[in-house]
């Protein structure tokens, strides 16, 4: 696919998502959407191999931000692994999918929700690919405000020390918390010293750039290290109403006119 | 006299030779058997460093590639500090990690309360789908490591730091099925003491000679709750849980919450540790006797019945 093509999809299924805000009044679109552009880059970009005989992944993504997990399931519902039937009932009660991902949702590898155990459980995957001489790769999604984990740091320690480098990891910096800014709550800057300090390949971008992502993308695929990309989004990213919100971590009703402006500004 | 530990590493060294799928993670916790390992499977030890949290994650990975993981950790450390970890790994989602926890109730008493273990049990209790063992001598902790290795399952595994006596009769392949073993006679009239770990072995001392009014139960296996056990001794009518725990969730909960269950209401009495911290120091012995967990204590609790 072209990047323009990626793009386009990126914008599809933040709209698809918004629509299924509506619907069920419940989520974490500012988390969402700010990761959009690197989820659609690690699947369609050719990152995340798929066995189309065997219907599923050959490598791993680790949705650490458990709150945001739910960018994915469109994803997986045109790779054929969601079903219409459940696509459909989302929002409904008894429904397969829902806020927080687990495993028993096809596609999905990890039951996520608590801040900070991913790098390490990506970690432990890693490893046993290693020593299985298995060709496969993991690539695990954090929040920044996981960074303010200890367990995320004790196993950052450990991937550089194993220098893991079929994992990597990429933390989606929107610079925004519950309860505001990470610089005025508990500054966690300057993040980059603080992971290349460790010995960690560090690599910066502008996640909602498709390009860019992938070609930084290509780059940690070939690097013979772990490393890590921290990506600059923006919480809320294609709304007006929600970007840079601190309050649109969760859902929020919304007037008429404000949802004709996010459907216009997600076409 | 080889301890606990090391009876347990060494069955695993045994299927480590033939299943390249077994990973054993260390916190910085050591073991002599624990060296031979390091130096036969370098690819399947895995050092965590001093980072009980991250250990659990890296073992949840690895069980979620169908590995077959053990963690292994001082028992304070295993227990309390990561236990948010063994929730959303093994616990949510059902993966056969088995946690081998070293040190338990005062063992550690040299080193005082930010190493003693007095609530590690009520705490894995609460976790839904967690297997609890408390071995009290090398036979059943070898049992315990080879069914472990065999069928692996969400496990957690509390070890004595001290060396342990035989139990005689040895716990056989059919008591360990059933969870637990029965020393004496069930006859109505006698008082039933419950237990396992090393305050067990007290038991064993505090009741020595008094087989006419006395049976032991080394309850090794509290979770799942052995569900004979309630069948096996409906008889009797009193027992004495002893456990080196606190008393929220210890022992004589379980106890009681098994054999209710069951719809079996006999009358129980716990003695275990105070609600507090200890920071008295003198030893292991010293701590047991002043907070009335001696021998004498456990014998003179029975007059209560």
């Amino acid at each position: 696919m072209k990047i323009n093509d990626l793009e386009n999809l990126a914008k599809k299924y933040r709209k698809e998502i918004f629509e299924k805000f509506l619907k069920t009044k419940q989520g974490h679109p500012g988390s969402i959407f700010s990761m959009m552009e690197i989820v659609v880059s690690l699947y369609y970009g050719g990152f995340i191999r798929f066995d189309k005989n065997k219907k599923n992944f050959l490598d791993k993504i680790l949705v650490s931000k458990g709150h945001a997990t739910s960018a994915i399931y469109p994803i997986l519902r045109d790779f054929g692994l969601i079903n219409k039937k459940d696509w459909d009932k989302w929002g409904e009660s008894k429904s397969l999918l829902r806020v927080f991902g687990n495993t028993s949702i096809p596609g999905v590898d990890i039951t996520s929700g608590s801040l900070g155990h991913c790098i390490g459980s990506g970690a432990g995957m890693a490893v046993s690919y290693k020593n299985n001489d298995q060709d496969k790769k993991v690539y695990v999604i954090i929040s920044e405000g996981e960074l303010y984990e200890g367990s995320t740091w004790e196993a950052l320690l450990f991937a550089k020390h194993k220098n893991l480098d079929n994992l990597t990891i990429i933390i989606d910096i929107n610079s925004l918390i519950i309860l505001g800014n990470t610089s005025d709550c508990l500054n966690l800057d300057p993040i980059k010293d603080k992971i290349s300090g460790l010995g960690i390949e560090t690599h910066e971008v502008d996640g909602h750039n498709i390009d860019s992502l992938i070609n930084i993308l290509k780059v940690t695929d070939e690097s013979k290290n772990f490393s890590c990309i921290l990506a600059n989004t923006i919480k809320g990213k294609g709304s007006s109403v929600m970007e840079n919100k601190k309050n649109w971590h969760y859902w929020n009703p919304m007037t008429k006119d404000e949802i004709k402006i996010t459907r216009d500004e997600l076409k | 006299m080889t301890l606990q530990r090391d009876i347990f590493i060494k069955e695993i060294i045994k299927k480590m030779e033939i299943d390249k799928k077994i990973y054993f993670l260390s916190a910085d916790f050591g073991a002599a058997a624990l060296d031979e390992l390091r130096a036969k499977f370098p690819k399947n030890f895995i050092h965590c460093g001093i980072s009980e949290q991250a250990m659990l994650d890296i073992a949840t990975g690895l069980a979620l590639e169908k590995n077959k993981v053990f963690v292994y950790a001082m028992a304070p450390f295993l227990s309390l500090r990561a236990i948010e970890q063994v929730k959303c790994g093994p616990g949510l989602m059902k993966l056969p990690i088995c946690m081998i926890s070293v040190g338990i109730g005062l063992g550690y008493a040299d080193a005082g309360p930010t190493h003693y273990a007095n609530e590690d049990f009520s705490c894995f209790r609460s976790i839904v789908g967690s297997s609890i063992f408390t071995p009290s001598d090398n036979q059943t902790t070898k049992l315990i490591a080879q069914d472990m290795l065999t069928k692996p399952k969400f496990s957690y595994v509390r070890l004595d730091r001290d060396k342990q006596y035989d139990l005689q009769p040895k716990v056989n392949s059919t008591d360990y099925r059933n969870g637990f073993k029965i020393f004496g006679k069930v006859v109505e009239n006698k008082i039933a003491v419950i237990s396992h770990g090393k305050i067990f072995h007290d038991c064993i001392q505090a009741f020595k000679q008094k087989e006419n009014k006395y049976i032991l139960i080394n309850l090794f296996r509290s979770k799942p709750f052995p569900i004979n056990l309630a069948k096996s001794v409906k008889k009797i009518k009193n027992f004495l849980v002893v456990d080196e725990q606190t008393p929220s969730g210890n022992l004589s909960s379980c106890v009681f919450e098994g054999f209710r269950d069951k719809n079996f209401f006999p009358k129980i009495i716990s003695k275990s540790l105070p609600e507090r911290y200890f920071f008295e120091n003198g030893g292991r012995e010293y701590l047991l006797n002043k907070f009335g967990l001696s021998k004498k204590d456990i014998l003179k609790a029975t007059k209560d019945f």
